[in-house]
């Protein structure tokens, strides 16, 4: 299915948009994620809220946790690492998009896509270094992780977090986070933050807004 | 079959909500797009644009099904379809706000199957119509016909039968699939179906519960009494917690235990995990993992016994106070010449001493650890020994309970915090029961252990009542074996469930009539006679309530209309009682004393009679367990939160107080009374000799037995995250989390030359199944692990593709009722054959793509 475009809204939307995504957006406060690698009994139950408050089909997966495993029986770890959007400082799907679909809100620094802008050319899911844009098949677009900005300004925090048993999942200003001076219960009383665990292309590329506590077999030197 | 596109879910119900909403509201100020709502249809099913929560109309509600605990789920709506699911965000209870969460009353967080329940609730395999088999029994073809139709059917079926082949001709295999309403209650144990059937005249029941028999029997002969839990915040007040293959992580006991544990572990904890597997519980709680050999718990159990009785490290107090035949000084005058227990583990009579050298040789657990984990135990108090369900459903299984027991005892753990009498795990008491509930709750004819109907059906009537365990009875009709020749099937897939398939197919050929009532298709459902539509917790009026754990109410109202032309199983009862009642004039009246609050209207309108049930049943609420609350306060906030001033211990009157348990002695029974009081097994339901005190029995199947020449694998079939049993085994989501697969390690692997997502076959003498293969070093060599529960899809040559493990499980239960679900061995090769992740093609599981190496 291809879209006709308003080309005039088009116009508009990259001067208003595009314009912001060469000069990377200062935002006023930057919103993360927190995940507790270790503790995170990797139920899922985060996806599936995601997957039900975004309305997806099987296939695009805005959050993925994934399964970490080592060792040799019987000395072996295992552990879980959560990701979605992680609403990069310096996004790298934000330069890609022709349309100017992509932009990241000054207020908090989420990263959204203008879903009736976007035209499915799938630069920005090849661009992105953590996997955060997914291909819905059926829309033939592309879609990612919004933080639930309709959640956020009602006041209140993502599915996603709402949604974890363990209480492992939250999110908060990234610069307070990383600094351990944000309360959360993601984080226990003797968990250590980290910008990067092991399986994780460098925070470098994009400045990604992601804490983790992080297992032991899980920290890069 | 292609890949079909999500919006074919759910042709009927993907319904376009038409939207009053005026203006084309564009939030330039937030940034956030919202399109002009009135200009574009909105979806069930749609990401944008998408209506906000507060938008929507929000209703509390709760899941439904037999998973061991109960969450809160928010619907919200609009007009009749559920837009989408939250659930417990802390704003809903008295006194609440968003984000409030506290020890005392923590949020009830749903899991990742009740979060998908939209997928379930618009399912294309929803039952929306009656419908009546057309071609051959199992061959799937049906007819849709009115409600006349199919229920005259069964009715005039019904009374034919109970005429021709008397008071046990129709079987019932009700169970606990939506057991969690106070109101619309499917069960084993008294639902609905029991009482119907029972006050019809014709009822065989099956006694024996697939998840736990032998550890209710267990808990049953030491302690007298299931109530053997703590509630799931006494697990943050623990110091070492020993999970006896108990994976908390996947088996969700509570509303909060696996979080409550995790602020044990902040609070300095130790954790231990005694299973075949490196579970998702071992790694969250970084605990010391035990890989034991399957079905061997009590030969590792009493080796710790040796270990605590040899170093005298045995609370003897407690002992002394407490224990019946926990040693020569505790054994009751009547059997002071009887073997205790602690000459069991000594090897006093038997000259063989249970020493964890000997223990070794049977569980592959090393002395070393043995002594170890019991020295740890002995020595750390309090310390929590749970000893979970999983091992118990194992030939012997109860052997397993109760020398875990044995053991909790010896060391004084019981009736304090931090200690475990867990068991069952049963543990504040809840007010359950809303429906109608009186003498006839449970009355029955013959009642068999549940896993051996076909066994009895097949051979009728060349089979003795020690094989089906046959509850005894008072009458003429002890002993009597039942003439089954119909098969009632209510919140129950246990055609799918229960074990040994390909003997369940041979059997359900030689019956009359089979109902299965269900909200969806199953794979139960597809060898019924009738397929009965009932409407899921989402359409009607009910109360949720934890089972095993956790202490609150949560307010279930419909909150769509029934879909389709469904009704609700106590609307499908009454109607079919006042048909009765017109085809057999014994049954008078049957329709009122069935369901006496309702007229025969309650088919076309449930509303004020559920209302009526409900309203009483909250005043019970209200005068039994100190709930000031309103009824239609209670409504209006959705939930109700119970608090404790203290945490709520099992066993801790009979500790402080001195109460005496509900045992026959009043003690807690190593050496059980009931059963060393036996005369004659083949009299009892349990059908073959049970030792009276606790020992280790070597079980038909494992990794000692002879048989490991031809299969060496022991296959263990454990309760998987992504459903519950074999519910939402359909919901594409879920499958994308996880797939069905065989688990086994990688040295073994390595040597059948199979690497992950290979597909294999695993087979025995029983049959056969396909599933991929997930390769892991978390895993103990020579087990292999495939979860329960997986809709069976049979080829032409009766292999079944979609990898369910009972079609090589034993039909053969322990003594003691327990079922053999994890005594297994079977063999494993790569195969050819395709593997059928379920019955449509929709969902690809991609849980493999988020597994790292490291």
């Amino acid at each position: 299915m291809t879209k006709k475009l308003d080309m005039k809204e088009v116009k508009v939307a990259l001067e208003r948009k595009v314009a912001q995504t060469y000069e990377p957006v200062k935002p006023a406060m930057q919103f993360g994620f927190v995940h507790n690698n270790v503790d995170c009994i990797g139920c899922r139950a985060c996806e599936i809220a995601c997957k039900d408050k975004n309305g997806l089909a099987p296939g695009p997966r805005f959050r993925r946790v994934m399964y970490v495993e080592g060792g040799t029986f019987p000395d072996v770890f295992a552990y879980k690492v959560n990701m979605s959007c992680n609403h990069c400082a310096e996004p790298a799907c934000l330069p890609t998009c022709p349309t100017g679909a992509i932009w990241k809100r000054e207020k908090d620094g989420i990263v959204d896509i203008d879903s009736t802008l976007c035209i499915g050319c799938r630069k920005c899911e090849a661009a992105c270094p953590y996997g955060a844009p997914q291909w819905n098949v059926q829309e033939q677009i592309i879609q990612k992780c919004n933080l639930c900005v309709d959640e956020i300004d009602a006041g209140r925090k993502p599915y996603c977090v709402m949604a974890c048993m363990m209480r492992v999942l939250d999110i908060g200003p990234i610069d307070k986070l990383w600094a351990g001076q944000h309360q959360t219960k993601a984080v226990g009383p003797n968990d250590k933050i980290v910008r990067q665990v092991k399986n994780m292309a460098s925070p470098e590329l994009t400045k990604p807004s992601i804490a983790f506590v992080p297992h032991s077999k899980g920290k890069v030197e | 079959m292609n890949k079909l596109p999500f919006s074919i879910l759910n042709p009927a119900r993907r319904s376009f909500l038409k939207t009053s909403a005026a203006g084309t509201a564009l939030a330039a100020t937030s940034g956030f797009l919202e399109l002009a709502l009135e200009q574009k249809d909105a979806e069930a099913f749609a990401h944008e644009p998408y209506l906000r929560d507060d938008q929507l109309t929000t209703v509390v509600t709760s899941c439904d099904h037999n998973c061991g605990s109960r969450h809160m789920l928010v619907a919200h709506k609009k007009g009749d379809v559920i837009v989408r699911l939250s659930t417990d965000d802390g704003r809903y209870q008295a006194g609440g706000a968003f984000g409030k969460d506290t020890f005392a009353e923590p949020q009830l967080r749903a899991c990742l199957r009740g979060r998908s329940y939209r997928s379930r609730l618009y399912s294309p395999e929803r039952l929306l119509y009656p419908m009546m088999r057309v071609g051959e029994r199992g061959e799937g073809k049906f007819k849709r016909v009115s409600w006349d139709e199919a229920l005259n059917h069964i009715a005039s079926k019904m009374v034919e039968l109970k005429q021709k082949y008397g008071p046990t001709a129709i079987l019932d295999q009700a169970y606990a699939g939506s057991s969690y309403g106070v109101l619309h209650k499917s069960d084993q144990i008294e639902g609905l179906l029991a009482r119907f059937l029972g006050m019809f005249g014709c009822r065989t029941n099956s006694w024996s519960v697939p998840s736990y028999q032998g550890t209710t029997f267990s808990s049953n002969m030491t302690f007298g009494t299931i109530h053997d839990g703590n509630e799931d915040d006494a697990f943050a007040s623990g110091k070492l917690i020993i999970m006896w293959g108990w994976n908390p992580a996947y088996t969700f006991h509570g509303g909060n235990t696996f979080y409550y544990m995790r602020l044990a572990k902040q609070r300095g904890c130790k954790f231990v995990v005694v299973d075949p597997q490196y579970t998702d519980s071992a790694a969250a709680y970084d605990a010391w993992w035990i890989p034991i050999r399957p079905n061997t718990d009590a030969a590792m159990l009493a080796g710790m016994a040796h270990y605590i009785f040899a170093n005298n490290l045995q609370d003897q107090i407690f002992i002394n106070k407490f224990c019946q035949g926990m040693d020569a000084g505790t054994m009751p005058e009547w059997a002071k010449d009887q073997e205790s227990f602690k000459d069991y583990i000594l090897g006093t009579n038997d000259q063989t001493p249970k020493t964890p050298e000997w223990a070794e040789t049977i569980c592959g657990v090393s002395a070393a650890d043995i002594k170890k984990l019991a020295d740890m135990y002995a020595r750390t108090k309090p310390a929590a020994l749970k000893a979970s369900w999983g091992p118990g459903r194992n030939a012997y299984g109860e052997q397993y309970n109760r020398m875990a027991a044995a053991v909790q005892a010896m060391t004084g753990n019981i009736g304090i915090l931090g200690g475990c009498a867990e068991g069952v795990g049963k543990g504040w008491h809840a007010e359950s029961v809303a429906y109608p509930y009186d003498e006839n709750a449970n009355l029955w004819w013959a009642s068999i252990k549940s896993d051996r109907w076909a066994h009895c059906v097949i051979n009728y009537p060349n089979v003795k009542r020690e094989e089906i365990g046959c509850w005894p009875r008072e009458d003429e009709l002890d002993g009597k074996i039942p003439n089954i020749k119909a098969i009632f099937w209510h919140g129950s897939d246990w055609f799918n469930q229960l074990t040994n398939i390909n003997k369940e197919i041979e059997a359900i050929k030689k019956l009359e009539l089979v109902v299965c009532s269900d909200s969806t298709i199953t794979p139960s459902g597809l060898w019924a006679d009738v397929l009965l539509p009932i409407a899921t917790h989402f359409e009607r009026h009910d109360v949720g309530l934890p089972w095993y754990k956790g202490h609150y109410y949560i307010h279930r109202p419909k909150v769509i209309e029934p879909m389709g032309e469904s009704k609700t199983d106590l609307q499908i009862y009454t109607e079919l009682a006042y048909r009765l009642e017109q085809l057999d004039p014994a049954l008078k009246d049957f329709g009122k004393r069935y369901n006496p609050r309702a007229e025969r209207s309650y088919f076309q309108d449930p509303e004020a009679v559920d209302e009526a049930y409900l309203v009483a049943w909250w005043k019970k609420v209200q005068a039994n367990q100190g709930v000031s609350m309103s009824w239609e306060d209670f409504k209006r906030h959705g939930v109700y939160k119970f608090t404790f001033d203290k945490p709520h211990v099992a066993f801790r009157e009979q500790i402080e107080d001195g109460v005496p348990f509900e045992t026959p002695s009043g003690k807690i029974e190593i050496l059980s009374t009931t059963l060393a009081k036996v005369k004659d097994w083949t009299r009892t339901q349990w059908g073959y000799p049970i030792p009276s005190i606790p020992k280790w029995i070597e079980p038909f199947e494992w990794m000692g037995h002879a048989l490991v020449k031809d299969y060496p694998f022991h296959m263990v079939t454990p309760h998987p995250r992504w459903r519950t049993h074999s519910i939402f085994n359909n919901i594409p989501w879920l499958r994308e989390t996880y797939q069905q697969e065989i688990t086994m390690n990688a040295s073994d692997a390595r040597k059948l030359g199979i690497v992950t997502g290979d597909i294999v076959e695993a087979w025995n003498a029983r049959g056969k199944v396909v599933v991929p293969a997930y390769v892991t070093e978390r895993c103990l060599p020579g087990v292999v692990v495939v979860f329960e529960g997986s809709w069976m899809d049979l080829d032409k040559q009766g292999v079944d593709r979609s990898g369910n493990p009972d079609f090589l499980t034993k039909d053969e239960p322990s003594p003691a009722g327990a079922f053999a679900y994890n005594t297994i061995l079977v063999n494993v090769k790569k195969s050819a054959l395709e593997h059928r992740p379920g019955w449509d093609s929709q969902a690809t599981a991609r849980s493999y793509i988020f597994r790292r190496d490291a």
